[in-house]
C-alpha cells in the first residue's frame, strides 16, 4: 500500500512466512517465505534454522539456487530425520521481524519430480488392441538404492473429455489400458509419488491415437443376427408355402356329408324340394327298357349245406374274393368291406365287372327298375314297369342283387338299418363265374355259415354247397329256400323257416331255380340244371352249369321271385325273376307270395317239397337287390 | 425362508471355513527337503511389514495431533529414547555403513521400541479421558504386536544372510534392549506417568524410528539383492 505518508513512513518490516519446504529426492530441500511488507526501506531476509536436540543455529547456506525467497540445503546440510527448526527473519534498517518457527523433517516433505520418458504404444491383443504406458523416475529420485520408494499414478483420457481415468501403477513402471475407442486419440500423463509424501506433478501430455479396428464382439453379434434374420425368412417362407397343410394340422376342417348327389350350396341356397331331387340319381328306375343284358343279372348261390353248415365255396376264384367271415359285421352304412360292398362285390366276383358296377348303380335304379319290369307274367300290377321283365324272367335267373344284404345307401335308410342285422350273418356275392363275360348277373355267394339256425329272428338261407367239380351236377340239387324273416327291414313278422334243409352241395356258383311253389307258399328251388332260361346266352343248361335265376312266376310257369322291399314308405319292389324252368322242373311248384306289391303267382302243384316259409312279403333290399333272405316267397 | 438347523449350518460352514478354504498343509512334508523362503522372499516379507507398522504409527500420530492440540512447541523438547541409537541420517552415511551394521541398527530400533510400546498401550488403554483411546489402542496393541514380529522377522533376513555369506558373521549384536534406552526416559517410563503428551511424543518418536526401519530394511535390501523393484 503505497501513499504518500508510507513514503514517508518506515518501519521495521513485516514478518515473513515461510510458505513450504520440499526435498525432491530426500536429499536436499528447499524451504520458501514470503515476505512482509518491507517497511519501506530495504530489507534482507535471513533463514536460520535449528537442527533437532542441538541449540546451534545455523543459517540458510544458499538464498540463491532455489530462486528469490528460498533456500536451498544441499546434501550436506540436509539430514534426514531430523527435525529442523526454521526461521525466517526480516531486516531492514529499522528492525527485523521473525517469521513463525516451522519444524520440518524432510523425510515428511519429499515430493519428487516428475517421471521421465513417458511412452505410449499401441499394442496388440486378442481382443483387440491396448495401450502400453512406460516410463522411468525422475532423474534426482535414486529409487536404485533403495532410497526413496516411489508409486506411480498415470491418468488417460479421450480427446475432447472432461474426465480423466486415473490408475495406479504401484511401484511398477509400465501400465496397459484396454478397453480403446477405435481410432480415438488418447492422452496419457503419469506422477510419483514417495510412500509418503507428497505427489509430483503430472508429467506433459503424451499422445496416442488407437488405429481402427473392428471389435470382434461387435462382429460376432452382427454375424448372429444375420444368421438370425437368414434362418427367419426361411421358416417364414416355408410356413407361407405349407400353409394348408399348416392349417389343416391345426384346424382340421369339419368333415361334410358324404352323399353322392347331395349339393351343400344347394341345401344352403335352396329349398328342401331341390336337394332331395337332386339326390335322386337320373336314370333311375329305369324308365327305359334296358336290356336284359344291362341290367344286373344277379345269381343267388346256393349251397348245400354240410353237417348243418354252409360251407363256404371256395372253388371258383370269384368266391375268394366274396368270402366274408360270419362275424364280420355290418352295417346298413358305408364302409363295408370287400364283401360289404355292392360295388366290390361285383368286382371281385368276376366278370362283368364294368357292367356289374354299372348294375350296381342300376341297383338303386335299375333293381327297381327290375322288379317294377321283371313283373309277373301274369301281370303284376305293382310295378309299373313290366317291360323290361320278360326279358328277364326267360331268362330263369334270379336275379339277385350284388349286395344282398348290403343296401346301398342312397336307396333307402328303413330298409338298410334292418337289413344290417341279416348281413351280419351272410353275405351274398354275386358272382359271374358261371356266366360268361358277356353275363351281366351277377352272382351271390352265400357264405353264411350258419345260415340254418341263426334264429328264428333272421332270414336264413340255407345254402349247402357241394364242393365238387362243377361238372358234377348233382342230383336233385334242390335246395329249398328257407328263409327265416325276421328282418328288421320290413317289420313284418315273417314265418320262420321251418327246418333247415340240407342241401347237396353244389358247385360254387349255382344257380337256384325256383322249382317249385308249394301250397305252403313256400319256394322250392332247384338248381338250374337245365334250365332254359335264357339269358342271351349266358344260359348254359345242361353244361354243367347250373344257374338258376329266380325271376318271378309267369304265365309260363315261370317263377319269379319276387321280392318285395316291404317298406314302409311302400317302397316296395319286387324282385322278380322269372325262368323257365322246363326241363327238370319236375314239379311245378310255384311259389306265390303276396307281396305288397307283387305277387309271385304260379300254378299251384303239388309240390312235394320242403316247405319254406313263404313270406309273404318279401324284402327288398333297400337297393333293389334280392336278398336272400329275401327269397322267401 | 429356511429352518433353524439349515441356517446354523450355514453359519458354521462360514465361520468355520470348513470346506470352503483350502487347508493349508506344510510345505515341508516328513523326509521331504524343505525349500525355505528364499532371501528376497524375506526381505519382501519384512519390507511390508515394516511399511505397515509405520502406517499405523503415523495414523495414531495424526489422531492425536488433531484431537489434542496440534502444538508444534513440543518438538524442541521432545527427545526420543532411541536417541542414543547412532543411526545414518543420510544416504551416504547409510551405504557407507555396511550391511552388517545396518542390520545391526535395524534390529536395535526394533528391540528399543518393544516395552514403550506395550507400555503405551497400556497406558491408552487405561486412559479413560479420551473417547477416542479405546480406537487408538487397538492401534497401539497392533503396532506393538507388529514390532515385535517384525523383530523376529528381520533377525531370520539376517540369519539368511550370514547363512548366504552377504554379512560376515562378525555381527556383534546380541545387546538387550534396555541398554540402549536413556535411564531417563526409561525410568520415566517405568513411573508410570504418561499423559497425552507422553503419548504423542511417544508415538512421533516410533513414526520416526519405523521409518527408519523401512528405509533401511530397503537399502539393506537393494544393496544385498539388486532387482529390478529398486
Amino acid at each position: 500500500l503505497q501513499n504518500f505518508w508510507t513514503f514517508w513512513v518506515t518501519s521495521p518490516p513485516g514478518k515473513p512466512k515461510l510458505t513450504s519446504c520440499r526435498s525432491p529426492e530426500k536429499e536436499t530441500f528447499t524451504c520458501w517465505w514470503e515476505p512482509g511488507s518491507d517497511g519501506g526501506l530495504p530489507t534482507t531476509y535471513a533463514l536460520y534454522y535449528r537442527k533437532e536436540n542441538s541449540d546451534a543455529v545455523y543459517e540458510c547456506p544458499d538464498y540463491h539456487t532455489a530462486g528469490e525467497n528460498s533456500c536451498f540445503f544441499n546434501k550436506n546440510d540436509t539430514s534426514i530425520w531430523v527435525n529442523y527448526n526454521i526461521t525466517v527473519v526480516a531486516t531492514n534498517a529499522l528492525g527485523s521481524n521473525f517469521s513463525d518457527p516451522v519444524d520440518v523433517d524432510v523425510v515428511y516433505i519429499v515430493q519428487p519430480h516428475t517421471p521421465e520418458n513417458v511412452t505410449v504404444t499401441v499394442m496388440e491383443d486378442k481382443d483387440g488392441p491396448f495401450l502400453r504406458v512406460s516410463w522411468e523416475p525422475p532423474r534426482k529420485a535414486d529409487t536404485r538404492s533403495g532410497w526413496i520408494t516411489l508409486i506411480y499414478e498415470l491418468r488417460v483420457k479421450l480427446e475432447g473429455e472432461e474426465e480423466w481415468e486415473e490408475h495406479r501403477a504401484g511401484q511398477q513402471k509400465m501400465f496397459n489400458i484396454f478397453s480403446l475407442r477405435s481410432g480415438g486419440m488418447y492422452l496419457v500423463q503419469v506422477r510419483c509419488k514417495p510412500d509418503h509424501g507428497f505427489w509430483s506433478e503430472w508429467s506433459s501430455t503424451t499422445y496416442i491415437k488407437v488405429p481402427d479396428y473392428f471389435p470382434r464382439e461387435t462382429s460376432v453379434w452382427i454375424l448372429i443376427a444375420v444368421f438370425s434374420a437368414f434362418i427367419f425368412f426361411i421358416l417364414t417362407w416355408i410356413l407361407n408355402l405349407k400353409s394348408n397343410s399348416v392349417k389343416h394340422c391345426l384346424l382340421p376342417p369339419v368333415p361334410g356329408p358324404k352323399i353322392k348327389g347331395f349339393d351343400k350350396q344347394l341345401l344352403k341356397n335352396g329349398r328342401s324340394e331341390e336337394v332331395f331331387s337332386a339326390l335322386v340319381v337320373p336314370g333311375f328306375p329305369p324308365t327305359t327298357s334296358s336290356d336284359c343284358e344291362d341290367l344286373l343279372v344277379e345269381y343267388l348261390e346256393v349251397y348245400t349245406p354240410e353237417e348243418q353248415e354252409l360251407i363256404l365255396e371256395e372253388g371258383k376264384d370269384l368266391q375268394e374274393g366274396c368270402l366274408k367271415s360270419k362275424g364280420s359285421p355290418s352295417d346298413s352304412d358305408s364302409g363295408r368291406g370287400s364283401c360289404d360292398s355292392h360295388t366290390l362285390l361285383m368286382e371281385k366276383c368276376g366278370e362283368g365287372e364294368g357292367k356289374e358296377e354299372k348294375h350296381q348303380e342300376r341297383a338303386q335304379k335299375g333293381k327297381r327298375q327290375q322288379k317294377h319290369q321283371t313283373g309277373w307274367e301274369e301281370g303284376d300290377v305293382s310295378h309299373t314297369r313290366e317291360d323290361v321283365l320278360s326279358p328277364d324272367m326267360s331268362e330263369g335267373r334270379v336275379k339277385t342283387w350284388p349286395s344282398v344284404f348290403s343296401p346301398l345307401p342312397q336307396y333307402s335308410s328303413r330298409p338298410l338299418d334292418h337289413q344290417g342285422s341279416l348281413e351280419t350273418a351272410r353275405q351274398l356275392c354275386l358272382s359271374d363265374s358261371l356266366f360268361p363275360p358277356p353275363s351281366t348277373s351277377s352272382h351271390l355267394s352265400y357264405n353264411a355259415k350258419e345260415g340254418l339256425a341263426l334264429g328264428s329272428g333272421q332270414q336264413e338261407f340255407y345254402l349247402g354247397k357241394k364242393q365238387t367239380h362243377p361238372s358234377n351236377p348233382q342230383s336233385q340239387p334242390r335246395w329249398h329256400l328257407q328263409a327265416h324273416s325276421d328282418f328288421n327291414i320290413s317289420s313284418m313278422d315273417r314265418k320262420q323257416a321251418a327246418s333247415g334243409l340240407q342241401l347237396p352241395g353244389f358247385r360254387s356258383t349255382e344257380y337256384v331255380e325256383v322249382q317249385r311253389v308249394n301250397q305252403e307258399d313256400m319256394v322250392i328251388l332247384q338248381p338250374l340244371f337245365s334250365s332254359s332260361c335264357q339269358r342271351d346266352g349266358h344260359l348254359q343248361i345242361g353244361q354243367g352249369e347250373d344257374y338258376s335265376k329266380v325271376k318271378g312266376v309267369d304265365s309260363g310257369n315261370m317263377l319269379l321271385l319276387q321280392r318285395e322291399v316291404e317298406v314302409k314308405r311302400e317302397e316296395e319292389d319286387g324282385d322278380r325273376y322269372s325262368c323257365d324252368i322246363q326241363d327238370r322242373v319236375t314239379e311245378s311248384c310255384y311259389t306265390t307270395s303276396t307281396a305288397a306289391s307283387s305277387q309271385v303267382t304260379g300254378k299251384p302243384t303239388s309240390c312235394a317239397g320242403t316247405a319254406m316259409p313263404v313270406q309273404e312279403e318279401m324284402v327288398l333290399a333297400a337297393n333293389g337287390y334280392v336278398d336272400a333272405a329275401t327269397m322267401l316267397l | 425362508m429356511f429352518s433353524l438347523p439349515v441356517w446354523v449350518a450355514v453359519l458354521a460352514l462360514v465361520y468355520l471355513d470348513f470346506p470352503i478354504r483350502v487347508g493349508t498343509a506344510a510345505i515341508c512334508a516328513h523326509g521331504q527337503e524343505c525349500h525355505a523362503p528364499s532371501l528376497a522372499d524375506l526381505f519382501d516379507r519384512v519390507i511390508q511389514q515394516s511399511s505397515r507398522v509405520h502406517g499405523i504409527s503415523s495414523e495414531l500420530h495424526s489422531d492425536y495431533e488433531q484431537y489434542f492440540f496440534p502444538s508444534k512447541n513440543h518438538i524442541g523438547k521432545r527427545k526420543c529414547h532411541t536417541y542414543s541409537i547412532l543411526t545414518p541420517a543420510d544416504k551416504e552415511n547409510a551405504q557407507r555403513l555396511g550391511r552388517e551394521e545396518l542390520t545391526e541398527v535395524i534390529l536395535r530400533l526394533l528391540g528399543a521400541w518393544g516395552d514403550p510400546l506395550s507400555q503405551l498401550h497400556r497406558s491408552m488403554t487405561q486412559d479413560q479421558n479420551q473417547d477416542f483411546n479405546h480406537y487408538s489402542s487397538n492401534k497401539a496393541l497392533e503396532m506393538s504386536d507388529m514390532v515385535h514380529e517384525l523383530r523376529s522377522g528381520v533377525t531370520k533376513v539376517a540369519e539368511k544372510m550370514k547363512l548366504l555369506g552377504v554379512i560376515s558373521n562378525a555381527l556383534g549384536y546380541m545387546s538387550s534392549p534396555e541398554s540402549l534406552a536413556p535411564s531417563s526416559v526409561s525410568s520415566s517410563y517405568e513411573r508410570g506417568d504418561f499423559n497425552s503428551i507422553d503419548h504423542h511424543d511417544l508415538l512421533y518418536c516410533f513414526r520416526r524410528d519405523s521409518n527408519k526401519v523401512k528405509n533401511y530394511l530397503r537399502i539393506l535390501k537393494c544393496t544385498t539383492l539388486p532387482e529390478l523393484d529398486c
